[in-house]
């Protein structure tokens, strides 16, 4: 399943002394390891410390301020933190079974997650899909998890995580089907290929239908993965942060980092499906792309791409700290009665107008 | 699964205790719950996990002390319940008290009531998860407890009334202050009703939601913005006017059911921000004609006994009527002190109100009562 | 959902309002407070007559005064004059009731301790020595034998 385009992964590989031939199974365990340590970590830290200090300044506070300059060191501040914290004296299995459950599940969406143009791991036409499965294996994950704590929060919690999950996936499915109707393939490298760098040439203002699309996916996501303010499996008020309400210490933050992690990723996949991908102006690529450097190339669509991810995700964020959260019930019941009709007219209105186009 | 009884075993409901302590509870109360599924279907109250004694203690100690135990009879907002008991004891002892004096108590009872509906807005918007909201609440309500301290030096703990007046007259440049507060806060009210009355999700998850009729109203005795916000037309204010609340010009606003029901969680909450709205303009009313004199009765020693009797008085706190009976047999301590709280009533509400409404709901009904557990339990 | 057009600290009225800890640098210290505030209590011992009017009003109990007959009839020598601040609830009724006016609120509210004794603070003199005694029965006697000389 490795893609042609693994050439920066052997180039990497040399990079950290690997000896040439070794098999391609260990070039791409490396380079998950390598984007887990150096992407996806450094972003939770980033994330976290940008969401306290966004919060901070929508709340008339002041946010971290103690740890390094302006408080920048608060993430690391907080892990020391949480990992000193004393090990409770019993031990469940069954937790730490569905914890690691969970945490694989989740983590294993590393493979598929795009990254630019030449970190495409895993790059088919099932490519875009594989995420679902992971977010459906993480939502059983997370309710075994609940309902093996033994804890009212829990139980509750667990089952209304699993709720909004089958709630959320199916218009999250449909719209997501709108882009591929756009670009004519679920390849990333092809849907990213159908936009451009320019706003104007990207997927979200191609029509009205994909702009439908695109609230559809984002809400949806929201509801999917319980991200705030659509987060009443989580909800602090009742069930004390549901699953989380019996986790401590290193158990809670591999948790919180866990649904860091799958905020991170429906972001990522939003902006590479509706919000240009990693496309920078062809004056930049082309220059850079026979010079040789590439790897400069790489490294400046990560940084465009998370730019973007960044961006979509404070706007989530803003709107989550400002509004109420809301009840399950709730939740489940617009998902299925105002998402999906959505998603299935902006379906039907892609197909229209792509078949247009195509005459 | 008949018994003898004929009561049936209900094996399809789960049952719950929350409590003593527990996030979705304003106050250490216990509930026990029984769900079907997330749907509340019977709920019993147990509360006095907050007793203090505080009745016995008045009268352990001398009618001086008493006012600083009334105090403390609902922290949140003390000013309430050292006037009830001034009162009281003024009627007993025939104590006049002068104007400005009651324009002081007032002044400081409608700041109380402003701060104790920011406080109860707080809760609710911790209810309902909108965690922006409680840092603008809080920040004002910040100022009103600068204003506590600048005229008496506490925050919360007042201590500022005495029998027959006020302990101190107030300080340079205070009734200016107290304006530019109200000036902030009729500001500031645009915001909460962006946030708070036209926010479609707050109004997802208040608006009919555990509704009060007027039978239950009536049935449990509830007073305040809880049976105001239910169309029952009660403030001790215009009724029993005290402290010269009959001179002044108010209107005391009531429910309408903007939220779909008369009397829904959304009512309860709309109430207390007209109220705030009607504190002010009470205050603007107060402060513009600050009647000159003494800030305490002259005939009234404060080391002379009160005269053996007794007698009951109520006011209107922030959160309903608030009464308080005083007997003295003429000794140097109260004989017995005795108050008649709001919050009871309310608790008393609870189990019929939470039947049929989902888990989630729970903090956000509780939280719209305005539970005072310390003045509940004393 | 309504579009919240919350500014980020436009105007006068959406600035940050957080203080840091008191700090002498950045903000508040006891010198801002007003100027009736309550804080910790401080007892101006020699001004004190010992009449233990504050320990009678006192509604928690937190005051302890011990006297004894002193060099002068009017006052007595205070011995023990222990606040508990543990117990004590800054209600100011004691500072109102004292007559002389030695008992006063500071502005400190920094009270903090490592051990629940360390709260207790001693203003007494503490017991009067012999010495002491047999000086004041001098002085009294020589009063005594100079009013008899007038």
């Amino acid at each position: 399943m490795i893609s042609a385009e693994n050439s920066w992964i052997v180039a990497w590989g040399e990079a950290f002394g690997l000896p040439e031939g070794v098999p391609h199974w260990i070039y791409s365990a490396a380079a998950l390891i390598f984007i887990f340590c150096f992407v996806i970590v450094p972003c939770g830290g980033l994330m976290s410390y940008f969401e306290r200090k966004l919060s901070a300044d929508l709340q008339a506070r002041v946010g971290p301020n103690r740890a390094g300059p302006a408080g920048i060191l608060q993430p690391i501040a907080d892990l020391l933190k949480l990992l000193q914290k004393e090990a409770r004296s019993e031990w469940n299995w069954k937790e730490s079974l569905w914890l690691s459950v969970h945490t694989m599940a989740l983590f294993s969406t590393l493979a598929v997650l795009p990254l630019g143009s030449m970190a495409l791991l895993v790059n088919t036409e099932m490519s875009v899909f594989l995420p679902f499965w992971s977010a459906l294996v993480l939502a059983l994950g997370t309710m075994l998890l609940g309902l093996s704590q033994n804890s009212v929060p829990g139980w509750f919690g667990g089952i209304r995580v699993a709720a909004q999950t089958l709630a959320g996936s199916f218009p999250a499915l449909i719209s997501l089907l709108c882009t591929g109707v756009r670009s004519g393939s679920f390849r990333w490298s092809a849907l990213a290929e159908s936009q451009g760098f320019s706003p104007w040439d990207w997927t979200v203002v191609a029509n009205p239908f994909q702009l439908v699309a695109f609230c559809v996916f984002v809400v949806s996501g929201l509801v999917l993965l319980a991200i705030a303010p659509l987060d009443g499996g989580l909800s602090m008020s009742d069930i004390h942060g549901g699953v989380s309400s019996h986790l401590y210490g290193m158990r809670l933050s591999l948790f919180r980092f866990g649904r860091f992690y799958g905020f991170f990723f429906w972001s990522v996949i939003t902006v590479v499906l509706f919000l240009g991908a990693w496309d920078l102006p062809s004056q930049l690529v082309i220059p850079l792309r026979m010079g040789g450097a590439g790897r400069l190339l790489a490294f400046i669509e990560l940084a465009w791409l998370l730019i973007k991810t960044f961006a979509l995700m404070l706007l989530i964020i803003w709107i989550a700290k400002v509004n109420s959260r809301s009840r399950v019930d709730q939740i489940t019941d617009f998902a299925w009665k105002v998402l999906s009709p959505f998603s299935l007219a902006a379906l039907v209105g892609a197909s229209l107008c792509a078949g247009w186009r195509a005459f | 699964m008949n018994d003898s009884n004929g009561e049936v075993l209900r094996t399809d409901l789960t049952s719950w205790t929350i409590g003593p302590y527990h996030g979705s509870l304003p106050a250490p109360m216990k509930l026990c719950l029984s769900l079907d599924g997330e749907i509340i279907t019977d709920c019993e109250v147990e509360t006095g996990f907050l007793h203090r004694g505080l009745e016995k203690a008045c009268e352990l100690h001398s009618w001086k002390a008493t006012v600083a135990y009334a105090d403390h009879l609902d922290p949140e907002c003390a000013v309430f319940g050292e006037l009830v008991l001034c009162l009281a004891v003024e009627q007993l002892a025939e104590i006049e008290v002068p104007l400005r004096a009651q324009c002081i108590r007032v002044v400081l009872a409608e700041l109380a009531r402003i701060s104790g509906h920011l406080s109860f807005m707080v809760r609710m918007a911790k209810a309902v998860g909108s965690e922006t909201i409680i840092h603008y609440l809080l920040r004002d309500r910040e100022k009103i407890l600068d204003l506590f301290e600048l005229l008496t030096g506490a925050r919360f703990s007042l201590n500022f009334l005495r029998y027959g007046g006020v302990s101190a007259d107030v300080t340079d440049g205070f009734i200016e202050r107290v304006l530019e507060v109200c000036e902030l806060i009729r500001i500031r009210m645009k915001e909460y009703n962006d946030l708070f009355t036209f926010n479609f999700g707050f109004l997802k998850r208040t608006s009919e939601v555990a509704a009060i009729s007027k039978n239950l109203v009536s049935h449990c005795g509830m007073t305040g913005p809880n049976a105001r916000a239910s169309g029952v037309s009660i403030d001790v204010r215009k009724v029993f006017p005290y402290s010269g609340y009959d001179r002044i010009d108010f209107e005391i606003p009531l429910g309408h059911g903007e939220g779909g029901v008369v009397g829904d969680v959304h009512d309860r909450f709309l109430i207390r921000l007209r109220e705030i709205t009607q504190s002010m303009e009470i205050l603007k009313q107060l402060l513009d004609v600050v009647p000159a004199g003494d800030y305490m009765s002259t005939k009234c020693d404060q080391t002379s006994v009160i005269p053996p009797g007794e007698s009951y008085v109520r006011i209107e706190s922030s959160r309903g009527l608030l009464g308080c009976h005083v007997v003295s047999d003429g000794r140097n301590s109260p004989s017995r002190v005795q108050f008649r709280t709001p919050t009871v009533a309310n608790l008393l509400a609870i189990p019929q109100i939470v039947r049929g409404i989902r888990i989630e709901d729970l903090p956000v009904v509780l939280a719209s009562l305005d539970l005072g557990i310390a003045e509940a339990d004393r | 959902m309504t579009a919240f057009p919350y500014l980020l600290r436009w105007g006068d009225l959406r600035k940050e309002v957080t203080e840091g800890y008191p700090d002498p640098i950045s903000s508040k210290t006891a010198d801002d407070l007003p100027t009736r505030s309550r804080g910790l209590l401080f007892n101006e011992i020699d001004r004190c007559t010992g009449c233990k009017a504050c320990e009678e009003v006192c509604p928690c109990h937190c005051i302890r005064v011990e006297e004894q007959p002193g060099p002068d009839p009017s006052k007595s020598w205070v011995t023990v004059f222990d606040v508990d601040f543990s117990r004590c609830i800054f209600c100011g009724l004691c500072v109102e009731v004292c007559q002389p006016g030695s008992l006063v609120h500071t502005r400190q509210y920094e009270g903090a301790a490592y051990d629940v004794s360390d709260l207790v603070a001693s203003f007494g003199r503490g017991p009067v020595t012999d010495e002491q005694r047999t000086k004041w029965a001098l002085r009294r006697k020589l009063g005594e034998s100079d009013g008899a000389l007038k």
